[in-house]
């Protein structure tokens, strides 16, 4: 399943959006590179739409208690309910958990078009 | 996003957030509280030492009204995102804690004329506005004197089912507020207790938010030991305690710990008649949010070991960070133990809630 979702400068970089592909509700994410990402638009935890949530970073793991290195600024993709956090650029994987992950999709693009396609 | 699909059986709901703004309040005060608000801006003193750290704070990120207001303070939004989409048969509203006219530490005057207005504003803007939504009697309790005349002004309205106090530093089993339960066993409500911002850490806080909300079942703990080891239950036989939003996994566990208290320091507290486990079941009703994620196996033993499956009963929080969906949060648990936590457990602790509707077969 394909589906042109959007054109490229609709969803500028830092910033999400909802779309369809065929039936199925996608998340689209922009992070601050401009590089696009889509995903089920459906957290796994209680099913909340991401897209409700907020594209954000997170503090890196440390082992130091106190320090905080707040990383990954836009690459992460927070649950808009209890904020389970989604890394957007390794495959939308929990920080938390990584053998937990959003459905992922292909992004491609043909000129301006952002096409969204589900994965073979 | 809506869901497809809504939920099967009945739902009452038993915590549901609405929330005021101090300037709709206004139009309920009297002076000088009105100007004390309007000329100082005059805000509740909060006691948190750190913000909540949900995606969008306190909040759902996505339940904000959409023309910008706090989530929770308009009645069509929460019906579009809350009551319509789940299906709700009803739901109990029990504040957003700000005013929480219960906890203040000071002018008590102040807190009793809060604790009217909200209560003025609840009926008019909610209680009378949406079949679903039952209320809940705000009070100050630290004047049980005024609280009595607010449960006898307001207790009889139809759809308020309960006196709501928050859970703060107060252990309000303390035979001082004992007039506040008999007024409310008097008028059929319920006391339903659902914490404010308590110091949960050896009377202070703990240094992450966390600790704070990962220790809230203690809180409670204190609570329902509060009013059993005072002998408010024995007292006011019929009177019923909803613990609202510390989940249910450690009520098990306390029934235990207190049996085994009992059974030697009875001499200590000889009003106290019978297992305080007994008093629980009896008495005591605690919600499901925010559920512990458990299989079906691990939720079934937990009703197991309370030894009733009456206990429990369904909340989603609306509009919180940790809201939990109807249709997501609990494991399959069978037709039967479902229809009690989701519905017929809240209708048996409500004695004002509607009966149940009979299924016409045709
Ligand atoms: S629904 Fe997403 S974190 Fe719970």
């Amino acid at each position: 399943m394909k589906e042109v979702v959007c054109k490229k400068e609709e969803l500028s970089p830092g910033n999400i959006m909802s779309a369809n592909v065929g039936p199925i509700p996608i998340v689209l994410c922009r992070t601050p590179d401009g590089e696009f990402y889509a995903f089920t638009n459906k957290c796994v935890h209680q099913g909340a739409a991401m897209s409700e949530g907020v594209l954000c970073g997170a503090p890196a793991p440390t082992d130091t208690p106190g320090e905080y290195n707040y990383e990954k600024e836009g690459e992460i993709l927070r649950c808009p309910w209890h904020g389970i956090e989604y890394d957007i650029k390794n495959e939308g994987r929990m920080l938390v958990d990584p053998n937990r992950k959003l459905g992922n999709f292909n992004v491609s693009f043909e000129a301006d078009n952002v096409i969204v396609s589900t994965k073979q | 996003m809506a869901e497809k699909k809504q939920q099967k059986r009945a739902i009452i709901d038993m915590d549901i957030h609405e929330r005021v703004t101090y300037d709709e309040l206004l139009p309920y005060l009297d002076n000088p509280w009105q100007r004390y608000i309007k000329d100082t801006n005059w805000v509740q003193e909060k006691h948190l030492p750190y913000p909540i750290l949900g995606a969008a704070g306190l909040d759902r990120a996505d339940a904000q009204v959409p023309d910008g207001r706090p989530a929770g303070n308009d009645l069509s939004f929460m019906q579009q995102q809350l009551l319509d989409d789940v299906g709700h048969e009803a739901g109990i509203l029990t504040g957003a804690g700000d005013p929480s006219p219960s906890s203040m530490n000071g002018w008590y005057e102040m807190a009793v004329a809060l604790a009217t207005a909200y209560n003025d504003w609840q009926i008019e803007n909610w209680l009378e506005k949406d079949d679903r939504l039952y209320g809940s009697v705000h009070i100050a309790a630290q004047d049980p004197a005024s609280a009595v005349r607010e449960i006898e002004r307001v207790g009889s309205h139809p759809k308020m089912v309960q006196v709501l106090l928050p859970i703060d530093d107060r252990p309000w089993g303390d035979p001082y507020y004992h007039p506040i339960f008999e007024a409310a066993e008097r008028h059929n409500l319920v006391i339903g207790m659902h914490h404010q911002e308590p110091p949960n850490y050896y009377g202070k806080f703990p240094r992450y938010f966390v600790e704070w909300h990962s220790v809230m079942p203690n809180t409670h703990m204190i609570q329902v030991s509060s009013m059993i080891f005072n002998g408010v239950f024995e007292k006011y036989p019929n009177l019923k305690l909803a613990m609202i939003e510390a989940g249910f996994t450690y009520i098990p566990a306390f029934m235990k710990k207190m049996d085994q208290q009992y059974k030697v320091l009875r001499h200590e507290v000889p009003w106290v008649k019978r297992m305080p486990s007994s008093i629980v079941k009896d008495h005591v009703r605690v919600t499901t949010q925010p559920v512990d994620e458990l299989t079906r196996d691990e939720f079934l033993k937990f009703i197991d070991l309370m030894d009733s499956d009456e206990i429990v009963c369904f909340s989603t929080d609306y509009p919180h960070w940790d809201y939990d969906s109807p249709f997501r949060a609990l494991p399959p648990l069978g037709e039967e133990l479902e229809q009690k936590i989701f519905a017929e457990n809240a209708r048996k602790l409500y004695p004002k809630l509607p009966a149940r509707e009979r299924k016409v077969t045709q």
